[in-house]
């Protein structure tokens, strides 16, 4: 109890982003009681299942003290070439054999990055920007740029999956696909691997000082070459599970969501510079982006205006923990 | 040594001289079709329109396009059909602006032009529009209101909301529904999409949830009703709501399948490709198109002219029942 109310409490991210999401809710279900609903509760949890997989990725690279911009590109390539290849070859092939390969060509993608990155040294902003265009170049000119809508039968059976499934007083229907099991096991490993095992904390080590976590002893290069392998896997599994659900492999999709994962985990309270990100505070991100974006016609905001809302909130959901951050450190001087 | 590079020079000069002027001074005539790109099932479609014309008249018709989506490679290409000397160009212009030069040195070396999808252009005998913007709008709407029996909510969703075409398609909807279903009432604003599937999934459940008594969806950029119908199978709505908009039965068909969109519509390419052809034959014979005309293809039966734009009303109506009879 004590906790609760002591001040840092309060100054953290997590419990801003949980006010603002209180906040959105009640203004929510204020101008439209039917907003608190199980329809959008499932909705919504449906909605962060892809945008959660890439915000968990994104966080542990944040930790480590890098940016990745280009796993969206990754998840991209790697979702559009399985799609393409199961259609063209082996139709017949289960989801998960799927899932595999999309993975497999993720994790193939981030290890580039980690060789660029953990051997050579280079800035992460720019190896990454460097190959989210390469990524997405390659596929558009040498995979193929077109959209796939007759996805392999198991694929689409796969986002029929339901974990339940209820009808609504009206006998429509609602319900969580498995899909959303698949964040709950991305979390929960990557739980495992930051706070149960020595390659967790030596990720937040280089995230605070790479010079001391040599000194220490702990192999940098192998660190942070895991973590791009890492981010990698998880945005194949994004990206396969994301034209699952949406029925259709559109090379075009997914690449410019990066800007929204990255926001997302911001708010939440990954620091840019590294070290510090809880997985409480990325998917509290993760839900208030996604509550954000699917509840703005609820409110009533016009169309026209609803991108201004989101880079408002943004704008005070990320300001408002620096300025008070800022203002902490001059009086601490 | 030198000389004989001059020989060879001059030998391939005059060679390459002789083929330019070959064609040129044959009486055959030939109409070259030249679209955006070459490949794909939209412009395939309209192949097999260009080639029914060719084998209906004996007239050498072709079609011929770029391998990218690229208005210079369109540019070269229509370079490469004035030096073969053909009678006629019918052209889908990937930029029409780009293609304003090359087009007028086309006309000055006494070719035909006609154009489609490119109402703008300056350097064209005629311009053909399958249809005008509000009509197919108000078609899409008078399908919607069948489907609903003329009363409940309904939603329309845009691509863009700068995207002139798609807000006349709504603009006339949305007209011919206050002029004919009274009973009709337009909920929310216009939804956009960004022509992104998975956003107009989103917007649409996010409608379903904002207004549980809505009946009715029209949609505009190919993929709406492709995500809308998404959303629609997902609660087990399919006979309770009716959806129609723009969309190929490639991109939609299998929400068609389940009745989670009810209804799409397109203009045939094919017909657009034979209208090109025709009406290039026209002009080359010195008739006029009027207004009211029969061009003799369906969609085309009575042509509303302005200017030098020709609008047909060559929308196509596809259901679950025919739409295996348009496979792109």
């Amino acid at each position: 109890m004590k906790k609760l109310f002591s001040k840092s409490f309060w100054i953290r991210n997590e419990t801003l982003v949980a006010i603002v999401i209180i906040a959105f809710i009640i203004i929510a279900s204020i101008s439209d009681p039917r907003f608190l609903s199980m329809p959008t509760l499932t909705d919504l949890l449906r909605g962060g299942i892809v945008l959660g997989i890439f915000a968990v990725g994104v966080m542990v690279v944040l930790i480590s003290g890098g940016i990745d911009v280009s796993f969206t590109a990754v998840a991209v390539f790697a979702m559009y070439t399985t799609t393409l290849f199961l259609v063209t070859f082996v139709p017949e092939l289960s989801w998960y054999w799927a899932f595999g390969i999309s993975m497999l060509i993720g994790a193939a993608l981030g290890a580039i990055n980690g060789i660029f990155i953990a051997w050579f040294g280079l800035p992460t902003l720019i190896v990454t920007l460097g190959t989210l265009s390469i990524y997405r170049g390659f596929l558009l000119t040498f995979v193929g740029s077109k959209l796939i809508s007759n996805l392999p039968p198991d694929m689409r059976d796969f986002s029929r999956l339901m974990m339940f499934r209820n009808t609504n007083a009206d006998g429509s229907f609602y319900s969580l696909p498995w899909a959303f099991a698949a964040l709950v096991i991305v979390v929960i490993i990557t739980w495992f691997i930051l706070y149960r095992t020595t390659l967790g904390r030596s990720i937040f080590a280089i995230g605070g000082s790479i010079e001391s976590a040599r000194r220490i002893g702990i192999n940098v290069r192998a660190t942070q070459f895991f973590v791009y392998v890492y981010v990698g896997t998880l945005a194949g599994l994004a990206g396969i599970i994301y034209a699952s659900m949406s029925r259709v492999a559109n090379p075009f999709d997914l690449v410019g969501l990066e800007l929204s994962v990255i926001a997302a985990v911001v708010l939440g309270g990954a620091r840019l510079i590294g070290g510090y990100g809880t997985l409480t505070g990325t998917l509290l991100g993760v839900a208030l982006i996604v509550i954000v974006r699917n509840s703005l016609i609820v409110i009533g905001i016009p169309s026209t205006w609803q991108s201004v809302a989101i880079g408002v909130l943004i704008l005070v959901g990320t300001g408002l923990p620096a300025w008070q951050a800022k203002r902490a450190a001059a009086r601490a001087s | 040594m030198k000389s004989s590079i001059k020989i060879l020079a001059s030998i391939l000069a005059a060679s390459t001289a002789l083929s330019i002027a070959l064609p040129a001074t044959s009486q055959e005539v030939s109409i070259a079709t030249v679209v955006k790109i070459s490949g794909i099932q939209w412009f395939n479609r309209m192949e097999e329109g260009v080639k029914q014309f060719a084998e209906d008249t004996g007239i050498n018709a072709f079609q011929v396009g770029p391998a990218q989506a690229d208005p210079q490679q369109q540019v070269a290409l229509i370079e490469d059909m004035i030096a073969q000397g053909v009678s006629a160009i019918a052209v889908v212009p990937m930029s029409p602006e780009a293609l304003e030069p090359v087009l007028k040195r086309a006309r000055d070396a006494g070719i035909v032009v006609v154009s489609h999808e490119a109402a703008s252009l300056q350097n064209v005998s005629y311009d053909i529009e399958a249809f005008q913007n509000e009509d197919f709008g108000a078609n899409l709407m008078k399908n919607l209101a069948a489907c609903l029996g003329g009363e409940g909510e309904y939603a329309v969703f845009v691509g863009s909301l700068t995207s002139q075409t798609h807000n006349q398609w709504v603009d006339g909807a949305i007209a011919y529904q206050e002029a004919n279903f009274p009973d009709m009432v337009l909920v929310g604003d216009r939804n956009e999409t960004f022509d992104d599937q998975q956003q107009a999934y989103e917007k649409a459940q996010e409608v379903l949830r904002a207004y549980p008594n809505i009946k009715g969806f029209q949609g505009s950029a190919s993929t709406d009703v492709a995500g809308i119908g998404l959303a629609i199978e997902e609660r087990g709505l399919e006979d309770s709501t009716c959806v129609a908009g723009t969309s190929l039965p490639s991109i939609a068909g299998q929400y068609l399948e389940t009745g989670a969109v009810d209804m799409i519509s397109f203009w045939d390419p094919s017909l657009a490709g034979y209208a090109m052809n025709k009406v290039a034959v026209m002009v080359m014979n010195g008739e006029e198109v009027t207004d009211g005309m029969d061009l003799g293809i369906t969609g085309y039966n009575s042509v509303r002219l302005v200017d030098k734009v020709i609008f047909g009303q060559a929308f196509v109506e596809v259901t679950k029942e025919n739409m295996a009879d348009y496979p792109f």
